[in-house]
């Protein structure tokens, strides 16, 4: 018979919090729970919709319960039971502390200088950490077009610590890109024509020094140095440095690799399957549990 | 706008298709409630835009959604002035039928962001020519040869439409470095879709409010969508609980699951195989138009559209009265389960 959810999250505590072997978890829920580790309890995240979500959301059932999360259509501290499809799903709104719009958001919250972390996706990203969800060619005729900023520019840029999680493709990790949406920590002086430090660009005002501190992608985790450029700061289970590197459109810096990502431990993927998305939304699969963690369910 | 009214408004009942006839006409610049694919998307206007035929509309907006979808299906806008050009359930990828116009020239996308646009509004809202936004300075957005608007010899004619896409200057009160001003938006129209409204005008709605309030202000002609005409008494007895005042509402259509694919907290869930469907139906021109003569010119009237859904469809969209929304219905592989308390709070305490 199954279990009822009292039942499940007494299991909780129960599940070990070693680190599950290879083959017992998948790349998606490695990737949700790295997202997860960024957040700190104390934490005011904005988040996009999709993985962002859903990794925020394990932090916030697992290492950071108290993280306020506001999603951009209007939502602060939404305390999610079911995963939302979407920033403006009313599960996210589910025991908010208020409810209000986007001049909330954007203006209160954010440009206000509230926002801690941000956690955002993107299409392409360049070695500064600026990121693309524009388009690719030229801009008037692209060869291809995506959705364009939605909040990323704002949230990217005005969020204290910014995270984004990208697919890994030598296509997508960029000297330059084509279209910057949201600067990085090198951006364009439009005024005089130069490409230069966002600190300057910036100069003067409150968010000189947000930005960009790590990206999470299908292939490792990265973080960026104090010239404000990407490094690798670990490969992902089954990946090595040298793929990555040929999976990467310029000269990687990879001296400061810490070694293999840490995988997902038991409890945290007991976490994510049951209760942040039980409902295969976002994740593609349920994965079985190994014999001894079934056991443990199975009471 | 800033305008001086010579003539107070006083919003009528009507009929779907009477408001879309009075209201909507081809070049309208329109601006359309709720958030992405998901929340209060005003659909049934939409969908009687599409079968009265409008075309060249301008939209302005802060998303795509379940009507520009399919106002792109129909062909139906010209210009496209946005921050965000997903729409539903495939967030993250731009509605088939928009990327194809788009590249084939008929259509002009101008770009923003979220906030900017919420800015936009704000400053329309409340009568400002402009506002001041620490829109992103080095984003492309702001990059002054990316202007579609002005690239289409488009600004400085139409009265709706700013002489400029921006301007960066230097903040001048604190010394805090650069600035954007935005120049505010101002439809000629905006469509909202809303849980109640008084029988006199006065609305609300539940869950998150995106910038509904700001763009019924900005916008010259507001009609309101509503899933219940109340009496205007009723509306009255909670105050704090209404958004938009009557005074500013031109129209109010009573339209029960006027929403639908997309979600009115406490009344029904957004449907997201239905979007699929319609992602789906959108890949294949065939299939786009037997969606088109299914679903959009089939029906005879709105209510036709609702029934032909069916009783088990609605039944699983019912939203429950505690959370606002519903657990039968199937998101994604598995159902939803039954949960008491969200995990965080269980954790944190309280």
């Amino acid at each position: 018979m199954a279990k009822s959810m009292e039942q499940m999250m007494e299991l909780i505590e129960k599940m070990p919090e070693e680190a599950a072997k290879p083959g017992e978890f998948i790349l998606p829920e490695l990737m949700a729970i790295q997202i997860a580790h960024q957040v700190r309890n104390d934490d005011i995240v904005f988040a996009g919709t999709g993985l962002p979500m859903v990794g925020i959301m394990t932090a916030n059932f697992i290492n950071a319960p108290n993280a306020l999360l506001i999603y951009e259509s209007g939502i602060c501290d939404g305390k999610t039971m079911h995963v939302p499809m979407s920033v403006c799903d009313q599960r996210a709104a589910n025991m908010s502390s208020t409810l209000g719009g986007l001049v909330d958001t954007f203006g209160y919250y954010l440009q206000n200088g509230y926002v801690s972390l941000g956690f955002l996706g993107g299409a392409a990203i360049d070695k500064y950490g600026g990121v693309n969800v524009t388009s690719i060619g030229d801009y008037y005729s692209p060869g291809h077009r995506f959705t364009g900023s939605g909040g990323n520019s704002d949230i990217g840029t005005m969020a204290h610590r910014v995270a984004y999680i990208i697919l890994q493709e030598k296509r997508r990790f960029l000297d330059r890109n084509e279209y910057t949406t949201t600067p990085g920590w090198w951006c364009w002086d439009f005024k005089k024509n130069e490409w230069k430090p966002k600190k300057e660009v910036w100069k003067g005002t409150a968010y000189a020094n947000s930005g960009p501190v790590a990206v999470v992608t299908n292939m490792g985790n990265y973080g960026f140095d104090e010239k404000g450029e990407i490094y690798l700061k670990s490969f992902h289970p089954g990946v090595t440095v040298e793929q990555i590197k040929e999976n990467c459109g310029f000269a990687l810096n990879v001296s400061r690799v810490e070694g293999e990502t840490k995988k997902p431990t038991y409890k945290e993927l007991f976490v994510l399957r049951e209760f942040v998305d039980p409902e295969l939304i976002f994740l593609p699969q349920k994965v079985e549990y190994p014999a001894q963690i079934q056991k443990l369910i199975n009471g | 706008m800033p305008r001086s009214r010579t003539q107070t408004k006083k919003a009528q009942i009507m009929s779907l298709e009477e408001a879309a006839k009075t209201f909507m006409h081809d070049g309208a610049m329109v601006a359309w409630s709720g958030f992405t694919g998901f929340n209060r998307n005003p659909f049934a206007f939409a969908w009687q835009t599409v079968r009265q035929g409008v075309k060249n509309l301008h939209v302005i907006d802060r998303h795509g959604s379940c009507c520009t979808w399919l106002l792109n299906a129909a062909g139906a806008i010209k210009v496209y002035e946005t921050d965000w050009m997903g729409w539903g359930e495939m967030a993250g990828k731009l509605d088939i039928n928009l990327e194809k116009r788009y590249k084939k020239g008929e259509m002009i996308l101008e770009d923003y962001s979220h906030g900017a646009m919420a800015m936009r509004f704000l400053a329309g809202a409340i009568g400002a020519p402009f506002i001041p936004y620490n829109a992103p300075l080095g984003s492309d957005l702001y990059n002054p040869k990316y202007d579609a608007l002005g690239r289409a010899g488009m600004r400085g004619k139409d009265p709706r439409i700013p002489k400029k896409k921006f301007i960066q200057m230097e903040e001048p009160f604190w010394g805090e470095g650069d600035t954007v001003l935005l120049p505010s938006a101002r439809p000629e129209l905006a469509i909202i879709h809303v849980a109640q409204c008084g029988d006199k005008g006065t609305a609300r709605w539940r869950g998150v409010g995106t910038i509904d309030k700001e763009i019924s202000f900005a916008a010259d002609k507001v009609v309101i969508l509503a899933e219940e005409v109340v009496p205007e008494s009723e509306m009255r007895k909670l105050p704090e609980g209404n958004q938009i005042p009557y005074f500013v509402v031109d129209a109010i259509v009573e339209c029960p699951w006027g929403a639908f694919p997309s979600s009115v907290p406490f009344y029904y869930d957004y449907d997201a195989p239905f979007m699929r469907d319609m992602d789906k139906a959108s890949r294949n021109p065939d299939d786009m138009k037997k969606f088109m003569d299914e679903w959009v010119f089939g029906p005879k009237n709105w209510e036709e559209f609702i029934v032909k859904l069916g009783a088990k469809r609605l039944l699983d969209l019912k939203a429950d009265s505690v959370t606002g929304y519903s657990t039968r219905m199937m998101r994604g592989k598995k159902p939803a389960p039954r949960m008491k308390m969200p995990l965080s709070v269980a954790m944190s305490g309280y």
